[in-house]
């Protein structure tokens, strides 16, 4: 009798047995395709790192064009900077001379005048001295080239302003070198763990990232006063002793 | 009263904009350091120096920390301070106020709003 028992308990085996071949051969198609996809995605993953790590290693490059683009603007801005105070500096003497003429010719109108005086007797030397009063001078021109000197002074002294552009231009690059540097980093720990090769230079390119208290992000070129307004108020408050309560009243 | 400007900014152009509209509202005393730490240096070594321009972002010692030396030190902490940055949002603003810089101006400026702030603070000193 137990042997029958045994043989029922094998049968029972055999038949557990071919359910798992009948559903492992199910299984086997959907295994295939996991391998598939693996091997279609390990060499995917491989490219995605070593594009990363190209990037990485291209990023210091990025940079440094950031770098010399703020450093040629400042050259120019400069070299403007130079032209402009040596432009000013010429008008400045044209200027002086056109000033000096101009006192000089107050004082030759009052000599001018004595010897009116004295001739007036004179018939013959009152014709002279018409004749030659009605003669064009020169002289009348000089106020009016002083003004043109003055606006041209002023409009040159405009454009040394407007070259604090360069201050804030850099600011902005700064901001955006500092961006990258982020973008880099996460690149580079990324790659580290994707592979665990490092990226070369890493240690070294630590030393370059920017300060970020050297430069402000916010920083904009703007002809709105708002902000110097804002600036306006928070100081006059504080000069009127307001409260910080107050203060925070006025922008609420 | 005879004033001399230490001007305080990392930016060479802006020095020269600064100190090129100090000249044209007849000022001609000047000094310059390239960051807080500069101006300290410079402040340490020049007894002459009245009134302080400075920046706020610079490298090593940024300007709102230099506000704070100079305030803390007993030799300086009356010096004129007026700051000149592109920071203009009110916590800053108010930052620098709580520093104690004496006045305030946001970038780009012109020598009119440079003369006016210089002008409030020479008279309330």
């Amino acid at each position: 009798m137990k042997k029958v028992s045994n043989m029922s308990e094998l049968f029972e085996r055999l038949n557990d047995l071919k359910v798992v071949f009948f559903y492992g051969q199910k299984f086997i198609p959907i295994i295939q395709s996991i391998i598939d996809f693996m091997s279609e995605t390990v060499p995917l993953l491989e490219d995605i790192n070593s594009s990363i790590s190209d990037s990485t290693v291209k990023i210091p490059k990025a940079k440094d064009q950031i770098n010399n683009v703020t450093n040629a603007t400042e050259l120019a801005t400069t070299e403007i900077l130079d032209t402009v105070d040596s432009i000013s500096a010429e008008i400045g003497k044209v200027e002086n001379d056109l000033k000096t003429i101009q006192a000089k010719e107050e004082e030759r109108n009052i000599i001018w005048n004595k010897i009116k005086e004295n001739l007036s007797k004179d018939s013959n030397s009152i014709d002279l001295i018409n004749k030659y009063e009605n003669l064009d001078s020169v002289t009348f021109i000089i106020p009016k080239l002083l003004e043109v000197f003055d606006k041209t002074k002023n409009d040159v002294n405009n454009i040394a302003l407007s070259l604090q552009v360069q201050d804030i231009t850099s600011q902005q690059l700064a901001s955006v070198n500092h961006l990258i540097e982020s973008v880099r980093q996460r690149l580079s720990s990324l790659v580290m763990h994707l592979d665990e090769t490092e990226i070369k230079d890493i240690e070294s390119l630590q030393s370059i990232i920017p300060d970020t208290s050297a430069f402000n992000p916010e920083a904009i070129y703007t002809k709105s006063k708002e902000k110097q307004e804002t600036a306006d108020i928070l100081v006059n408050n504080r000069l009127n002793k307001a409260s910080q309560d107050e203060i925070d009243k006025l922008f609420s | 009263m005879d004033i001399k400007f230490l001007v305080v900014d990392d930016s060479v152009t802006m020095r020269r904009i600064v100190i090129n509209s100090l000249r044209s509202l007849g000022y001609s005393d000047f000094v310059e350091a390239c960051d807080g730490k500069d101006a300290l240096d410079k402040l340490g070594t020049d007894d002459g120096i009245n009134f302080v321009i400075t920046d706020w972002n610079m490298p090593v010692l940024s300007g709102l920390e230099l506000v704070k030396s100079i305030r803390g030190d007993e030799k300086h902490s009356k010096l004129a301070i007026l700051m000149v940055t592109t920071r203009g949002v009110k916590e800053d603003i108010i930052e620098a106020l709580q520093a104690k810089v004496n006045n305030y101006v946001v970038k780009p400026f012109t020598p009119q709003i440079l003369k006016e702030k210089i002008e409030q603070i020479l008279t309330a000193v």
